[in-house]
């Protein structure tokens, strides 16, 4: 276990900041980015890494849901059902992480990796999904007011099955690694069941809590959590999304996405080689 | 509420960091960090909460059933920590 010192502390609030701010920017949580400088960078063992990043992913989804923006655009209903599918998978997960080898999720984590980039890469283009506003939600879909455009978006929700299933295995994948699952659930949601980008990204915010929590509680039990360094990382992640939100808007998300795809593609390598050794 | 949690939990975890780090008050620095840390899990627990009231009292029994499933599967991974710490 590491031992905390004001140096280590800084670090890990720098690095958290960085992820924080990533995440905002580009809808990721931070976990993606934090585990593996933990686990690479600092030489933590993965479990710790994870429940360190657990917390922090925890945190940056209630800040998220309790904005005044995310309010409107969570879909509560769709995402506590999902939360039914989520929460199952991540205490498989979070057990399961207990049980096997460092090698063994360190190479998960960059198969991982690899894919998130390609499906950030595929999707530098996407855009809203708009339909008639008088149409019929439904019991799942929703409806909301989008400033950009004026009007209210309606949409239904399609194809429950794939995105329970996809969220079960986002659950396990974030107890597992550490991260917050996002990656998996936004384009599910996005692409495959009708909803539109933003309710997507701010449904699945709302939902990583709740994963994130089944998840860090098993770390947490087994006293692989390290407090106070969490508190130095949970506060890092904070500064950074808070400062991401607001200075992120004129970043070209197009350049940065292309950037985090080659980042995540060297971590992926770097992960699995280390998993490997 | 969310914010309330979160908020609450980063002074105590701020708080307790920096008492760790001065290597003063050694004991409230650890409860601090560690109440910090269950305040922060807690928080998306009493959200589910708060959402099975919401439901219940609109007399939504379908959603009340679904958000109950999901407390029971959080308070399944304290349980399976705590069953875990045993065995091992």
């Amino acid at each position: 276990m590491p031992v905390v010192t004001p140096a280590l502390a800084l670090i890990i609030f720098v690095a958290g900041a960085v992820a924080g701010s990533l995440g905002a920017l580009l809808g990721l949580g931070g976990g993606i980015f934090l585990v593996p400088f933990l686990n690479l960078g600092l030489r933590f063992p993965i479990t710790a890494a994870a429940a360190i990043s657990l917390t922090t992913v925890i945190a940056t989804s209630s800040s998220v849901s309790a904005g005044r923006a995310g309010k409107q655009l969570i879909n509560i209903r769709l995402g506590m059902l999902l939360e039914v599918a989520t929460a199952g998978g991540s205490l498989l997960g979070g057990v399961t992480a207990q049980m096997l080898a460092q090698s063994t999720l360190q190479k998960l984590f960059g198969v991982i990796s690899a894919i998130v980039a390609v499906i950030m890469l595929s999707r530098l283009q996407r855009r809203n999904v708009m339909l008639d506003p008088s149409a019929d939600p439904g019991i799942l879909g929703g409806r909301y007011y989008e400033d950009e455009s004026g009007g209210t978006v309606t949409y239904r929700v399609k194809r429950l099955p794939v995105a329970l299933v996809a969220s079960f295995i986002a659950g396990n994948l974030s107890s597992l690694l550490g991260i917050g699952g996002g990656f998996i659930k936004v384009p599910v949601l996005n692409a495959w069941c009708g909803v539109p980008m933003r309710a997507a990204a701010a449904t699945s915010a709302f939902m990583i809590g709740v994963t994130a929590t089944a998840g860090a509680v098993i770390y947490y039990g087994q006293g692989q959590l390290v407090p106070a360094l969490a508190a130095a990382a949970v506060l890092g992640v904070q500064l950074g999304s808070w400062s991401g939100m607001r200075f992120g808007q004129r970043a070209s998300a197009r350049w940065l996405k292309l950037l985090l795809a080659i980042v995540l593609f060297l971590i992926s390598v770097l992960m699995f080689m280390r998993g490997v050794a | 509420m969310l914010r309330a949690g979160v908020i609450t939990s980063s002074i105590s975890l701020g708080a307790g960091l920096l008492l760790t780090l001065t290597g003063t008050a050694a004991a409230l620095a650890d409860l601090l960090l560690h109440g910090g840390v269950i305040v922060l899990l807690a928080t998306p627990v009493i959200r589910v909460l708060v959402s099975i009231s919401e439901y219940a009292q609109q007399r939504d029994w379908k959603f009340t059933l679904l958000t109950l499933v999901v407390l029971v599967e959080l308070l399944a991974s304290a349980v399976a920590a705590l069953l875990f710490n045993r065995r091992l």
